[in-house]
């Protein structure tokens, strides 16, 4: 039996299409439709068309506002020193070769811990009183005592210090996603640089970069979208504490839904944030990766 | 532009979008509920880590006597309210019976059973006076309970009894030292101990509980009063926060963040002299821990209104949505009458005054003669029964203890937290 090549392609679409219906749209829909409504936390309870009174009550609450600069410099602080080692050790493993074969196999190994284990680890080395960090910088003479930094008790530092175990854990994702991009780079115009006279600094930003545009801006969007929605880490480390100082947006949503019973809010909560993910993807595709424009 | 780019440039950004999409709707919470179909003489007991070592022995001789026997779901503290919200806002239960604590109550009440039935007046008796109305919620029984706790001050005996130390505070304070039965005796002590890497006692910036005791012992209802009018500005609760955030100069950093676990870490490493905590932390010390066998127990200090803690007791409670709520009747009926058996667990507490008094006496329940009188204190009360109190305590009343630890304005603080819990309450 002969069928059409769009017939085809619909039935080769359907799985996919049906999955995403399900478990993207379907969940979607709700997270939006329950946005407009005040819902009770127990099953069967009342459930009151309210507007846009939850998103109001988001945009004029601190909590929502402070947990939104938040997120945004936990990003920013993450995905900056993620791609700038994760940059570097793809540029060392690309010079050394073959014979980066094993560092790169040990450089990996972060990614292959659960980050609730990592949050843990990193939790007990600079906890107040028992942690090693403080005691480690105080026998090498770096503090007076070894309390002196307050790693996750200190509101100014805190969003800081519960970004390591982050950064510790994903700087080889970007490292490796970088390394990939970087065999790519055809040798001879590596080479036809060098014979022009182009020196380290001039290859990496004028060669190596521009060409890596579309792997940075993948490995970007896709670091940048993950590391927004921290948790984990998070949770284990501080809760959000001290002063709220740590409370990420993903904290929050799951607090205000969870912890202090109000869907509705936290479906707007959700919704606003998904809106706010997909334009800086948007923003980021468009002004790093420019899909087109170069040819 | 040629339609080849303009298609390959919206498969990018289509797939993009979805990838976003996928990526930011993946947080969704666990799978779904399993709905109680298990036999009507299986009841599934959800309960804390703690509470499943307390609840065996009963879950023994309830089989015994009755038939029904228990298949405990254990998790940890911070999970459960979380499991508990999940599961009562689906409507679809997975167990009999839940041990809730007293905070969740209130959260609760509308999925839960009334369990009237079982507090009768010769049950009500042996149960703390407190914690019968706290079971009480619009006017019905909602939770049994199953055991109960209060702040009691446990100190370093050794440290307390040993001859220069005696005479060195004898020299300073002028008076003997021996375990404190005054605030002012407690801030002397604390400040005395607090060297060589040592210090007098623990700040807890992390949890509520301790501030609310020395609000009640000052002789203010917490937080809210009978009518739910805010009064956490009046002048019991800015004393209580004064000498509260005056112990962080005998406690050890960090103070923001120290919760119950870290408070007790630091006294079972023998890095504070005393410590305000719950009476069973003193069966808990480990063999091994530096403090073992030097620990000593006095029931909570009282302020002007007299002797004052906030109980934490667990009760035992029947949803609404389980089909087997008789066999989970007859469980709490059999926890209630068998409550002792939950004292020789790792846990080691009760909820009914006869089981406290039965093994006051012996030997290694030191702690249950303070405890009984920190819980049969004049002021000791209950949280508030709103449902709003988990919010109220961890949006307001934690950064609020923790910007008075970090040297905060403690007027301005309190006047700024009572805006926020009306507004809260609104």
């Amino acid at each position: 039996m002969r069928i059409s090549d769009r017939r085809f392609a619909v039935f080769l679409m359907a799985p996919a299409a049906l999955f995403l219906a399900i478990f993207v749209a379907y969940p979607l829909f709700r997270l939006v439709a329950d946005s407009f409504f005040k819902i009770s936390p127990i099953a069967g309870g009342p459930r009151d068309f309210v507007g846009l009174d939850n998103y109001f009550r988001a945009f004029a609450s601190e909590a929502f506002m402070g947990a939104g600069w938040r997120t945004l410099a936990y990003t920013l602080v993450v995905v900056t020193l993620e791609f700038a080692l994760g940059l570097g050790m793809a540029l060392l493993f690309t010079m050394l070769g073959r014979n980066s074969q094993i560092w790169r196999t040990v450089f990996l190994y972060p990614l292959m811990i659960a980050p609730i284990v990592a949050g843990l680890l990193w939790k007990f080395l600079m906890i107040d009183n028992f942690g090693l960090i403080g005691t480690l910088m105080h026998q090498a003479g770096l503090l007076a005592n070894p309390n002196q930094i307050g790693w996750l008790s200190d509101p100014n530092i805190v969003l800081f210090s519960v970004a390591i175990p982050d950064i510790w854990l994903t700087t080889s994702f970007m490292c490796l996603v970088l390394f990939a991009g970087l065999q790519n780079i055809p040798g001879d115009l590596i080479e036809a640089a060098r014979l022009d006279g182009a020196r380290a600094p001039a290859m990496l930003f004028r060669i190596v970069l521009p060409l890596l545009r579309p792997v940075i801006a993948v490995a970007l969007v896709v670091r940048g979208i993950d590391a927004a929605r921290a948790f984990d880490t998070i949770l284990i480390q501080t809760n959000g504490g001290p002063q709220s100082a740590s409370e990420t947006m993903s904290l929050l949503i799951y607090r205000t839904m969870i912890r202090f019973g109000d869907p509705g809010l936290a479906s707007a909560m959700g919704t606003i944030y998904l809106l706010a993910m997909l334009a800086v993807a948007f923003f980021a595709v468009s002004t790093i990766w420019r899909p087109g424009k170069d040819n | 532009m040629s339609s080849r780019t303009t298609i390959s440039r919206i498969t990018a950004i289509g797939g993009l979008s979805t990838a976003v999409l996928l990526a930011a709707t993946a947080c969704g919470a666990g799978g779904p509920a399993v709905t109680s179909g298990s036999a009507a003489s299986t009841v599934n007991v959800l309960v804390e880590a703690g509470g499943h070592a307390e609840l065996t022995g009963v879950a023994e001789q309830c089989k015994k006597d009755t038939g029904v026997s228990a298949n405990f779901v254990e998790l940890p503290y911070d999970g459960m309210f979380n499991r508990l919200s999940s599961e009562f806002s689906s409507g679809n239960v997975s167990f009999d019976v839940a041990a809730l604590d007293s905070v969740w109550l209130p959260s609760f009440k509308d999925a839960v059973q009334p369990i009237d039935e079982l507090f009768t007046d010769e049950a009500k008796k042996d149960i703390f006076p407190a914690l019968v109305k706290e079971a009480n919620v619009d006017g019905h029984f909602i939770g049994m309970p199953a055991w109960t706790n209060a702040e009691i001050i446990l100190y370093r005996k050794d440290l307390f009894d040993d001859a220069k130390n005696k005479a060195d505070f004898k020299a300073k304070y002028g008076y003997d030292l021996a375990a404190p039965t005054t605030w002012k005796q407690y801030q002397d002590i604390s400040e005395f101990f607090t060297k060589d890497g040592m210090y007098g006692t623990d700040v807890k910036g992390g949890v509520e509980t301790e501030w609310l005791a020395h609000v009640l012992q000052a002789g203010s209802p917490m937080v809210l009063d009978a009518n739910n009018n805010v009064v956490i500005d009046n002048a019991a609760h800015k004393e209580a926060l004064d000498f509260y955030v005056s112990m962080t100069k005998s406690a050890p950093p960090g103070a923001a963040q120290v919760d119950w676990a870290a408070a007790q870490n630091l006294f079972n490493q023998g890095k504070t002299a005393m410590t305000r905590f719950w009476a069973h932390a003193y069966r808990q010390i480990p063999k091994d821990a530096p403090v073992a066998g030097k620990v000593g127990a006095a029931p909570m200090i009282g302020g002007s209104a007299g002797v004052a803690g906030v109980p934490g007791p667990w009760y035992l409670s029947v949803p609404k949505a389980t089909k087997n709520s008789d066999a989970a009747k007859k469980f709490i009926k059999c926890a209630y009458d068998h409550n002792d058996l939950g004292i020789e667990s790792s846990l080691g507490l009760a909820s009914r005054i006869s089981a406290f008094e039965k093994y006051q006496d012996k030997a290694g329940y030191e702690s249950f003669g303070p405890l009984i009188k920190t819980l049969n204190g004049a002021a000791t009360a209950t949280r508030p029964a709103t449902e709003k109190w988990q919010q109220i305590v961890d949006t307001v009343l934690v950064p609020l203890l923790q910007k008075a630890v970090a040297g905060g304005n403690s007027t301005a603080l309190l006047a700024d937290a009572k805006k926020q819990i009306q507004d809260l309450l609104k």
